[in-house]
């Protein structure tokens, strides 16, 4: 862990708009501008934008990339085209998490690759302590700069910033491209549930580009949207956030991303441990809840199953987006991990109903 | 926000209105302003007795639990019904309609331990 708090180069821009600051990841984060709800709603309705340069960028370089890089992951690497993005997990020897991430593509040598910031450390170094000979690595993190714009008038706002035809991108694909004018890489990928874009460009003119676009996203309802909303949002989209549903115990088959995890492919680190857990299938895995009650469920609190504890919550948040329920996920027994099975959390010494629900909680109306 | 006049306020962010043997308590606006949107508010029974400075209860925001501690003693007279179905009363209306419950004191000589509004200021500008 860094000993020192770190400051992405839009710290400045986040007390000019009144950001409440966290530390997250090793930097001072803004959690929310105006309140979460609103910055929730905005990214829902219209549009939200965030500063992720808190994650680290690592850039891959080599015709050997894709295979290295499949040996250690769960998912395929070596067959994505230039121009595609894909959601990975790095995985331990036991079958467990080191990171979920996403591999960008350019072209037959260059890739990206993007870790979360609380693994950054970590993840350097198992990519490092791995790459062979004629893989070129650069850790960029804290070097460039990261903005998603996420929302149903994301296309809208980014627009007029970019030369390229940002309607005809595919959800996860990117291109190299110019962000006014300097060179930047625009990905249609995003954490929210909703359409949007990340923009990855150098530190040195995020500012400009950060408040370019606040400036002329108004019009269209754009608001900067903090770590707070953000975690409501990909909560709500049924996706996985490093260090609760996804830990270096928690497999991604546990977590519920077997859709990701291709057994059938050349050995990686984790695959005989995967393989056995997928044969005896009997393993604690998340499960979806939606509470009857009022009171919010938190990480960490247990999960009954009449009187036997069957698990633990690992997030929980009220739900703007789900009738403002209570949601949260849970690792529970496979027995209490069924659709409408009725559970019970305990909560400061009270048990509160809750009905296991698939996931995700929330899916956006209308796909690009 | 302003404040409005006549309150005592303790270090752990509640305020107190007294009126004569009975007292109303809430949170201050930059308790509520620090949590963020509140959620949900648990508060203690009608008839409770509470010691002052105890944990009573709990406001929740989007992000985080926390504990709310009576800054007088008493037993509990009135909560205030309205926050069950809008808990964010409290961000709206801190020192007003989103007040928590009313208490009948039971120790005059707790005021004494109280801060002043001078005082509160001080530790919120610190």
């Amino acid at each position: 862990m860094p000993e020192t708090i770190r400051r992405t180069a839009l710290f400045e821009a986040h007390r000019a708009l009144g950001a409440k600051l966290v530390p997250f990841g090793g930097f001072e984060m803004p959690v929310s501008y105006s309140s979460i709800l609103r910055e929730h709603a905005a990214v829902r309705g219209r549009a939200g934008m965030f500063d992720l340069s808190h994650m680290a960028q690592f850039s891959l370089r080599g015709a050997a990339v894709g295979a290295w890089a499949e040996t250690l992951t769960v998912n395929l690497v070596a067959n994505m085209k230039p121009g595609q993005a894909r959601y990975n997990i790095f995985t331990n020897e036991r079958g467990g998490a080191h990171d979920d991430v996403i591999f960008y593509r350019f072209d037959a040598e260059r890739w990206l690759l993007v870790v979360n910031a609380a693994n950054a450390e970590k993840m350097w170094h198992v990519v490092s302590a791995s790459a062979p000979p004629g893989i070129e690595l650069v850790n960029l993190h804290g070097v460039r700069a990261l903005i998603a714009v996420q929302g149903p008038k994301s296309l809208e706002v980014m627009h007029d910033f970019v030369d390229a035809d940002l309607g005809a991108m595919k959800y996860y694909s990117c291109l190299e491209t110019r962000v006014r004018g300097l060179d930047a890489v625009v990905a249609r990928t995003g954490y929210t549930g909703e359409d949007g874009f990340e923009l990855f460009c150098d530190a040195e003119f995020a500012t400009d580009l950060w408040d370019a676009l606040l400036a002329e996203g108004r019009a269209a309802g754009l608001e900067p949207a903090g770590l707070g909303a953000r975690d409501v949002l990909r909560l709500e989209a049924g996706m996985p956030l490093y260090g609760h549903e996804l830990t270096e115990e928690i497999t991604p088959l546990q977590a519920g991303l077997a859709w990701a995890v291709k057994l059938a492919k050349a050995d990686f680190v984790g695959r005989a441990a995967l393989e056995s857990q997928f044969a005896a299938g009997d393993y604690p895995r998340i499960a979806g809840m939606i509470l009857d009650g009022k009171v919010p469920a938190r990480s960490g609190y247990p999960v009954f199953a009449g009187e036997r504890q069957v698990g633990e919550v690992r997030s929980g948040s009220v739900a703007p987006s789900v009738g403002n329920k209570n949601i949260a996920t849970a690792l529970v027994a496979p027995g209490a991990a069924v659709a409408g099975a009725r559970l019970e959390v305990e909560i400061r010494g009270t048990r509160h109903n809750a009905t296991v629900v698939p996931l995700p909680f929330y899916k956006r109306p209308t796909p690009p | 926000m302003p404040q409005p006049a006549g309150l005592l306020y303790s270090k752990e962010h509640e305020w107190v209105k007294l009126d004569g043997e009975t007292a109303i308590v809430g949170i201050t606006d930059y308790a509520q302003n620090s949590l963020g949107d509140i959620v949900y508010v648990e508060l203690p029974r009608v008839g409770a007795t509470l010691a002052q400075f105890g944990n009573i209860g709990v406001v929740e925001s989007v992000k985080a639990v926390s504990d709310i501690y009576t800054p007088i003693g008493g037993e509990v007279l009135e909560i205030n019904g309205a926050l069950e179905g809008d808990p964010a009363l409290l961000n709206r209306e801190p020192f007003g309609a989103g007040w928590l419950f009313k208490v009948k004191i039971s120790d005059q000589g707790e005021t004494g331990n109280l801060l002043s509004p001078e005082s509160y200021d001080e530790l919120t500008q610190e």
